[in-house]
């Protein structure tokens, strides 16, 4: 094909103009010959086949994941999900900051519930450093972590039904959402990268505002959630969307290493607050909702499930302010931080599951290695399994039951 | 003369040859009407005198195809403001009173935009797809009867034409679907297809028994059958055929939960993908002239058309407007400088802070609303025209809400659980929806004649 020149009226989006090749321009092939079996396998169409590119940029892709599609019709035959559109080489840049530092490098990772990015690293630090965190502060990181994963929840329950196609309950949630995240605005001063919690405590104590909103929204918050909920839950059309579809059964999910409430959907009571308890967990009551006994772990399994996490946050919430103490928020702590040789690795139960850190300390003020296990990243390698052999609705449906955060995956 | 030589220059090729064109138009244009207005204008008066049909389906195209414009902005704004109210939102509030020009700037905003025709896209076929779909969806005005004699063609298979013409929005999506080389828009292409061919047979099948009861297919005559109240509407005596009907044209019309055409969190924005500028315009138009067009249906076959629930309160005007003499003529000059005074006194006196000029702006806006407001109650109870227009679009705008309030409510279904519906569950009732009204008719007639 000869090269097209860019002529007078040719728009600024023509491909001809930038491209020699035009095909190039639409395949979704890549451009370099086969690397693995896998991929020599994937992009070869049987008969009837096409290819069909879902994202970077697309309405339901959470963020910049792209998945290449092999579909038969409406039926997705194979899919090729592609990462890296994100990265950021956080682990890199950790390495390069002093301790301090860090703790507003990986705010980002999973932005929807940013405080449990940075309590996996700072429980670490706390353990390279022999730090004793005062107990206040323990009780404020559960009660504020707590009410992330209510807002992340319920930010959840909103993009799913946006990814099945109803308008209204991505905004009920952002209600809550936005409630959630300008209580914590009042004792962090940020709305989304909160950089609150530092090696030793959390940076400054709880304020007024913060627990005349927090007492106005708990008095009414449960009323809300089941509110919003009943526009799903008993809405036949959504029901059956989400019933069967992406079964993740225990067996899938414990090989495949799933966590969070992915896993408990599963029928699995993994949740690292009980089974490795850290902070003030222990002494807090509450259940590990599990579900799928009678599905065995569908998309709606999953649903429910953080439903039913929301109600338990809930009850967290209300012990920690009913048994917080007084007392200071920040250990005493030299300036410049130079903990002894050693690797530590602390994990916490995200509202995606296990966000862990393994940290390597070789006697300076900077790590050494800094590890990030994201959940999302785990949980995505399910998308290839359960999507197979469905339609392409259903690839959003079980994608978003996932619940993945790209910012987490390519980090 | 340098500036025309370098305007010139900046012209297309189309432009230079359309140009002088124009110049030639606008000096030729005033000498040849009034040539023609001396010399063939009678000859024309007779010819259309004698083809009265044709310059009535002339008039009447036109119209459906002006009516079709503000329709479908008060539609496109009332889905924003809805929506939004419904999502806890505000909804458009800046351009206008509470938003109201809002469509409009929408409308602006897409014919400023650049139209683009991607690489690879099948032109002729990309460019003609709007075209159809937007006609279609027009010229099925054609036989809606918007209020008594109000009716472009009374045509005797009008429920038919309706089909027929409905049917073919089909081919313009599939056209923009294939033509736009794009696969999110074939796979839109291809589900309207699947969908709008299963979708017609319930929704022809469920009008079949009221055509039994009606005995005719002419919507006008359908309308008149409704005549008389609430318990006349066809709604009664075919509810389930109603019910079919309404789901069925749901997915006709494309819309939540039936709009899996342009599911815009599985394939982006379906057919309408690689549309921009007022070709996407037109896809956009024609959706909403849609709604209305189903939600008209909807009125006039079984929610009594343009008939009110209760009998018009008619009155003869025989008001002679020149038995009134000077007194007429005193009424047009004086009685809005009385009344405007008059309805503005009480603002003068109520706030003593009102300056007069306000005071003034306010009664003379009152008073505008009052004579509107009398002239209207006056056409409402004289002209039976004006009374069934306004029940039939009251009506027709409630039926437009629900569609709102569904897009708002309800996720999207599946294309595997769409054609299941239809297939499993529209189409066997839709068939037992008639054996019953045939039953019912044979026993009804049996009963009568013994």
């Amino acid at each position: 094909m000869t090269p097209a020149t860019p002529h007078q009226h040719a728009s600024a989006d023509d491909p001809r103009i930038l491209l020699d090749d035009q095909i190039g321009a639409f395949e979704t092939v890549p451009p370099y010959p086969p690397r693995t079996e896998r991929e020599a396998e994937f992009y070869s169409l049987g008969d009837g086949e096409m290819f069909l590119n879902m994202g970077p940029h697309h309405p339901s892709t959470h963020g910049v994941l792209r998945v290449v599609l092999k579909i038969n019709g409406e039926q997705v035959v194979d899919l090729d999900p592609v990462l890296g559109y994100l990265h950021r080489g956080v682990e890199k840049l950790c390495e390069n900051s002093d301790y301090h530092h860090i703790i507003s490098q990986v705010d980002p990772l999973e932005y929807v519930s940013s405080l449990f990015c940075e309590w996996a690293p700072v429980m670490a630090f706390e353990q390279l450093l022999d730090v004793e965190v005062p107990r206040r502060a323990e009780y404020i990181r559960v009660l504020t972590g707590e009410l992330l994963r209510i807002s992340s929840h319920a930010l959840f329950q909103g993009f799913m039904a946006l990814d099945l196609g109803g308008l209204t309950p991505i905004l009920y949630g952002f209600i809550e959402r936005d409630e959630i995240v300008e209580m914590l605005a009042s004792i962090t001063g940020q709305r989304m990268l909160f950089n609150y919690f530092r090696i030793g405590g959390v940076n400054g104590d709880l304020n007024h505002e913060f627990m005349s909103r927090l007492g106005d929204w708990m008095s009414r918050a449960l009323v809300q959630v089941e509110a919003n909920a009943t526009l799903l839950n008993e809405n036949e059309l959504f029901v059956r969307r989400m019933r069967g579809i992406g079964i993740v059964d225990r067996d899938m999910a414990l090989r495949m290493g799933v966590t969070g409430p992915n896993i408990r959907a599963a029928g699995v009571p993994f949740d690292l607050r009980r089974s490795h308890p850290y902070s003030v967990y222990p002494e807090l009551e509450f259940n590990i909702p599990t579900r799928g006994h009678e599905r065995g772990g569908d998309s709606l399994d999953r649903y429910l499930l953080r439903l039913d996490e929301i109600r338990e946050s809930i009850r967290i919430i209300d012990q920690c302010l009913h048994n917080m103490p007084d007392g200071p928020v920040m250990a005493r702590l030299p300036r410049l931080m130079r903990p002894r040789p050693g690797r530590a690795w602390a994990a916490v139960e995200a509202p995606r599951g296990l966000f862990g850190t393994y940290a390597v300390s070789d006697g300076t003020d900077q790590p050494f290695r800094l590890k990030i296990h994201d959940p999302s990243f785990v949980n995505l390698q399910l998308v290839p399994l359960l999507v197979k052999g469905n339609l392409v609705a259903d690839t959003m449906a079980v994608m978003s039951s996932l619940d993945p955060i790209m910012g987490g995956v390519d980090k | 003369m340098t500036t025309l030589n370098r305007a010139w220059g900046h012209l297309t090729l189309t432009g230079k040859v359309l140009l002088p064109l124009l110049f030639l138009l606008l000096v030729v244009a005033p000498v040849l009407t009034v040539l023609v207005a001396v010399f063939v204008g009678p000859w024309v008066v007779d010819v259309l005198a004698s083809n009265i049909g044709i310059v009535r389906f002339v008039v009447a195209v036109t119209g459906v195809l002006l009516f079709s414009i503000p329709a479908a902005f008060i539609i496109i704004y009332m889905e924003l403001k809805v929506i939004a109210r419904m999502n806890l939102r505000v909804g458009p509030n800046r351009v206008g009173p509470a938003g109201a020009a809002m469509s409009v700037v929408h409308g602006l905003k897409v014919l400023s935009k650049e139209d683009f025709t991607p690489t690879g896209a099948d032109r002729l076929v990309f460019t003609w797809a709007p075209v159809i779909v937007f006609l279609t969806a027009v010229m099925t005005f054609l036989v809606v009867p918007f209020g008594p004699g109000l009716v472009g063609q009374d045509l005797n298979i009008g429920l038919l034409y309706l089909f027929a013409v409905g049917g073919m929005t089909v081919v313009g999506l599939l056209m923009a679907g294939w033509a736009s080389f794009n696969k999110y828009s074939l796979l839109g292409g291809l589900r309207s297809a699947a969908q709008v061919v299963s979708y017609e047979i319930p929704l022809t099948l469920s009008v079949v028994g009221l055509i039994l009861l009606a005995g005719t297919m002419s919507m006008n005559r359908i309308a008149l059958d409704q005549q008389g109240g609430f318990w006349d509407w066809f709604v009664f005596r075919q509810p389930l055929g109603a019910l079919i009907f309404f789901i069925a044209a749901t997915a006709e019309a494309n819309r939540t939960p039936f709009d899996l055409t342009e599911a815009d969190s599985e394939i982006v924005a379906g057919f309408a993908t690689e549309y921009s500028g007022m070709r996407f315009g037109f896809l956009f138009f024609a959706e909403y002239v849609n709604v209305f067009i189903v939600s008209a249906l909807m009125v006039t076959l079984f929610f009594g058309a343009w008939n009110a629930p209760f009998p018009f309160p008619h009155v003869d005007l025989a008001l002679d407007p020149g038995s009134l003499g000077i007194g007429l003529l005193i009424l047009i000059a004086a009685a809005p400088l009385v009344l405007t005074l008059l309805f503005a006194a009480p603002f003068y006196l109520a706030r003593s802070s009102t300056p007069a000029w306000q005071a003034l702006v306010l009664g003379f806006i009152t008073f505008n609303v009052v004579a509107v407001g009398l002239l209207f109650g006056v056409a409402y109870v004289g002209l039976d025209w004006i009374a069934g227009l306004v029940w039939f679009m009251v009506k027709s705008f409630i039926f437009v809400f629900v569609f709102v309030w569904m897009r708002a409510t309800l996720p999207r279904i599946r294309i595997d659980q769409l054609m299941g519906f239809a297939w499993k569950w529209l189409l066997p009732a839709a068939l037992l929806n008639l054996f019953v009204t045939a039953a019912a008719i044979l026993v009804v007639d049996a009963l009568k004649a013994g």
